[in-house]
């Protein structure tokens, strides 16, 4: 594990990326809470930061959309831990939820990228 | 999802987070941190595991979950309040249990349709006599044949005629209600026998062999229920009379508990030889598709043709000479009801009143929960800034506000619905014929759904009242002053106040309604029956007509048993009499006077009520004779025919000078009727109701009606006057019947008193209940009142006391509280007596002798809600004057 340091900034969550977030981050394979907190935070150098009070709720909230689904397993410190893994629906959701998030992401990169209009 | 499933997953979500938890704080470890430091520091990191837990269960799933958790949270608020929680419940089981019991009275007797397929379509068809003063009045044989043929607006007419029959051995016969009915009947209300037929048409015929038709009631108690019964020859009336079917249970017509049902026989080729017998209730089924208003309509020019028939002499005027009763548009109309309202008769009103009267009571036990409920939410206000600080939304504060009123009404509507189950059961035991179709009442599933339509209207009501402390400025205020006394939380007072005025305001109204009610009901107990109904017995006897067909048999039983009972030790006299008061029937007797010539404007020759009445009549039922002599002795079978009249008659036939001497002709119309002398005028007689006017009475000898009129009465009430209690005269009473025919059942056997107690059953019970809604009114309105003054005395402590340290007096003090309490109540009282005087219009048919605005009634109330309202402010003024300044200024 990384050494936990402050991070410089810290983003808020866009609205609706949360969702997008975990099932991506569940992509590879089942993980717990708690796991997700600490994927999230590294994947993104620390930069995004999910509270508690976000994650279980969306946790909860995808499972009974049946995106995800839960059972209690052992962990490798011999844990009883509740483990989160994408299903067949939540595959289909990822796709729709990661090329809306393209286009979006493109979207943006676009207007950046555009020169000021009276350079044309 | 289920409260156990729910407890699961709660448990689960305990366990996922504790594992969150324990993973952070052993990566902390292994980072070298002592174990305290780092179950501190997971937890520091995690947040609120409280708020997340709430926000995680937020979504498990749909409303229905979200409203059991707000349920469950609600119930263990209040448990931790026993004393609230009860006071509440308590108050919301008596108002809605109230509610309940009447509104099932209301069901079952008005909303309930009657027992027949489409009852909607069943019409009562009577007549109208505009110059006579009847407004209601049965229909002439003839008549109903004739509309029965001619009218275009109904399916089918049936005829009946009520009145009673000895059923069963000869030994010990017993007494039934029983009707007389057309074979039309039955197809018209449309109900079929539950074993056997109807009657035919050849069964109605004059010398038909004779057939019964039983009620289920009947069949069962007095035949055993056994099937072979039907085509079975019972005793009626001395007859053998064939069973040809059985009704089922609850079959009746007119809610009149009929048990026996035989042919109503109407020769059609004499049955227009007179036409003066009005005495059956006709019952139609109007064609599908045809409302009472179309055949209204429809109808009138059959009424106009009717003359036609046979001649014609629609302007002949009644008791004159050659006068036929056709019906017709002037003298003689028909009448069409509706079945059910007609049942439900004036009884519907009462229970409207009484309706609105309970549900008054509800109103104001919401405004007393209400009150409760605001103060609640005043001492819970720190609980509820922080709350709302932590992130609960003021949604989520007024749903859990509203779960809390709402497990408190539900709960009071279970508890309410035993208060009812108990209430009805009381009001149905102490109702003697007061509640037309009583045996319907109870609790069905229209007055379940009543009072879960009520309990969720009060939840909503009274929850709603602490929300008006939840606005977005209320909030902000109490964040920056949290744990401050010192606000006036003036908004809230506001509410308060106005809760009482109100609740006062809808007392007084209640109260002067009950007050009007129970004056009627005074003045109705104080009304002269014209005779000493103290001290006297009555009961009543039918001869058959198979074994006294003989009228002389008749007079001569009569007297025989006038005899006997006068010898029965303790008994001062006994007379027998046709007609009982106090709830006779007007029977509109053809009567010609002599000399007497009949003029538009003045009253045609007809008498109200007949009397035959044995020669002791007056003495025994103490009516005193203002003028002439009673009869006497000397007035036997075929010595002159002599009559009395009543002061009513007198002064109506022989305005201005003595009626003695003058003669009249009972039954008037045949050219063989006799001239009968007027030998005396007795003292007018409630004969039909206490409530009711008086009407023309005119007494004959039963002895001379064989002679001179033919006939003489079967059904004749008696009457023993006796210091002796009814129980202990019932025997000497039952032994001298049987010693003159063992045969015959004594129906009725009671004290004149009893019998008009049960006579006034109605407005009593009326006036008894509204008076107990009014007396928990006012309760109710007090303790609000006594609960805000004292409230306030309790947010007031400082103010006071720092007025008490710069010198104020207790007298001060107490003026200041008393003075606040009693503006309120001033106020309610003047809004309440303004209400009253708009509402009690509505009760003026209830009342009796009494005006809607009796100013009686209405100051009596005034004071005494005044003194009521003192009562319940001294109380908590009397405590502020006992504020000590030192502590009330160390407060907060």
């Amino acid at each position: 594990m990384t050494k936990r340091h402050a991070p410089l900034t810290r983003i808020e969550l866009l609205q609706g990326t949360l969702d997008l977030i975990i099932l991506q981050s569940l992509r590879w394979g089942p993980r717990h809470g708690y796991g997700l907190l600490q994927v999230i935070r590294t994947l993104s150098h620390g930069v995004l930061q999910v509270d508690t009070g976000s994650l279980y709720p969306a946790l909860h909230r995808l499972e009974r959309q049946e995106w995800i689904e839960a059972s209690w397993e052992q962990s490798e410190n011999n844990q009883r831990v509740r483990v989160y893994r994408l299903t067949a629906a939540g595959r289909k959701q990822l796709a729709v939820e990661r090329s809306k998030w393209e286009q979006f992401s493109t979207a943006i990169a676009g207007i950046f990228a555009a020169p000021p209009a009276e350079e044309v | 999802m289920s409260p156990r499933d729910r407890g699961a997953r709660d448990d689960d979500l305990d366990a996922e987070i504790q594992s969150h938890l324990d993973m952070a704080a052993k990566e902390r470890m292994n980072r070298g941190e002592s174990p305290a430091e780092a179950q501190a520091g997971a937890r520091k990191e995690f947040g609120n595991v409280g708020i997340v837990k709430e926000v995680t269960r937020d979504m498990w799933g749909g409303g229905g979950e979200q409203i059991w958790r707000e349920l469950k949270y609600a119930t263990r608020t209040l448990l931790r309040s026993p004393g609230f929680a009860a006071v509440a419940v308590i108050t919301l089981a008596l108002g809605i249990g109230a509610n309940t019991a009447i509104f099932s009275v209301v069901n079952g007797v008005m909303l309930r349709p009657l027992a027949y397929p489409h009852p909607g379509e069943l019409v009562l068809i009577t007549s109208q006599f505009p110059a006579l003063g009847f407004d209601q009045f049965p229909v002439d044989a003839a008549e109903f044949l004739e509309f029965k043929e001619r009218n275009h607006s109904f399916a089918n007419v049936g005829a009946y005629y009520a009145g009673a029959v000895n059923v069963g051995a000869a030994s010990s016969p017993a007494r039934v209600p029983a009707a007389l009915a057309s074979a039309s009947l039955f197809p018209t209300l449309g109900v079929a026998p539950e074993a056997g037929r109807w009657f035919t048409e050849q069964e109605t015929l004059p010398n038909a062999p004779p057939v019964a038709l039983l009620s289920d009631e009947l069949w069962r108690t007095s035949f055993g229920g056994e099937s072979s019964i039907i085509g079975q020859k019972v005793d009626i009336d001395g007859v053998q009379t064939q069973v040809v079917g059985v009704m089922p249970p609850g079959f009746d017509v007119h809610d009149q508990g009929i048990r026996l049902w035989q042919p109503l026989t109407l020769d059609p080729d004499s049955v227009n030889s007179y036409r003066g017998g009005h005495y059956l209730n006709l019952v139609g089924r109007l064609r599908p598709g045809i409302s009472l208003a179309t055949a209204r309509v429809q109808l009138e020019p059959m009424l106009a043709q009717w003359t036609q028939i046979d001649g014609g002499t629609a302007n002949a005027t009644p008791g004159q000479k050659g006068f036929v009763h056709t019906p017709n548009v002037k003298t003689h109309r028909l009448r069409y009801d509706d079945l059910l309202t007609d049942i439900v008769g004036s009884a519907g009103r009462a229970l409207w009143v009484l309706q609105a009267a309970v549900f008054l009571v509800l109103l104001i036990a919401c405004a007393n929960l209400a009150n409760l409920l605001l103060m609640r939410a005043e001492t819970k206000h720190k609980e509820l800034v922080l709350r709302a600080a932590l992130g609960a939304g003021r949604g989520r504060l007024a749903r859990q506000f509203l779960a809390e009123s709402l497990v408190l009404s539900v709960t009071g509507a279970a508890l309410g619905l035993l208060v009812a189950r108990w209430g009805l059961h009381a009001l149905v035991l102490s109702n003697n014929a007061g509640i037309p179709r009583a045996a319907r009442i109870g609790l069905d599933g229209h007055v379940l759904v009543y009072t879960l339509a009520l309990a969720l209207g009060t939840g909503i009501l009274f929850g709603l009242a602490p929300m008006l402390r939840l606005n977005a400025r209320a909030m902000s205020l109490s964040l920056r002053e949290a744990g401050s006394r010192t606000t006036a939380h003036a908004s809230a007072a506001r509410v308060r106040r106005g809760l009482v005025v109100a609740e006062m305001a809808l007392a007084v109204t209640l109260l002067v309604g009950a007050g009007l009610l129970l004056r009627s009901f005074e003045k109705l107990t104080r009304v002269d029956s014209g005779f000493d109904r103290s001290n006297l017995v009555t009961f009543n006897i039918v001869l058959p007509a198979a074994t006294y067909a003989d009228s002389l048999r008749r007079v001569r039983f009569f007297e025989r048993l006038d005899e006997q009972l006068q010898q029965v030790p303790g008994v001062e006299s006994a007379a027998a009499m046709s007609g009982l008061p106090p709830l006779r029937q007007v029977n509109a007797n053809d009567t010609r006077f002599e000399g007497y010539v009949a003029k538009p404007g003045i009253p045609p020759q007809n008498v109200d009520y007949y009397n035959f009445v044995t020669p002791n009549y007056f003495s025994s039922m103490r009516i005193p004779l203002v003028e002439g002599r009673s009869f006497g002795p000397l007035d036997g079978a075929t010595s002159p025919p002599v009559a009395i009249v009543n002061q009513t008659l007198a002064r109506l036939f022989y305005p201005g000078q003595s009626a003695i001497g003058h003669r009249l002709q009972p039954g008037g119309i045949a050219d063989t009727a006799k001239w009968y002398t007027i030998i005396g005028v007795a003292k007018d007689v409630k004969q039909g109701g206490v409530d009711a006017k008086t009407g023309t009475e005119l007494y004959m000898l039963d002895n001379q009606s064989p002679t001179y009129l033919g006939y003489a009465p079967r059904n004749m009430n008696l009457v023993v006057r006796s210091t002796l209690a009814t129980d202990v005269l019932s025997p000497s009473i039952r032994r001298a019947v049987a010693s003159l025919d063992p045969a015959l059942p004594i129906v009725g056997l009671r004290s004149m008193d009893e019998v008009f107690e049960d006579s006034l059953a109605r407005p009593r019970f009326l006036a008894e209940l509204l008076i107990i809604f009014a007396a928990v009114a006012l309760a109710l309105a007090a303790v609000g009142t006594y609960g805000v003054l004292a409230y306030s005395v309790a947010e007031r402590r400082r103010e006071i006391g720092i007025r008490m340290a710069l010198g104020a007096s207790e007298g001060g003090v107490l003026t200041l509280v008393l003075r606040q309490g009693m503006v309120l109540a001033v106020i309610g009282l003047v809004v309440g007596l303004a209400g009253a005087l708009a509402v009690t219009r509505v009760v003026r048919s209830l009342l009796f002798g009494v005006q809607p605005t009796d100013p009686v009634t209405f100051a009596a109330v005034g004071l005494f809600m005044l003194g009521v309202a003192f009562v319940a402010c001294v109380v908590p003024a009397r405590r502020a004057t006992r504020v000590d300044p030192l502590v009330a200024l160390r407060l907060d």
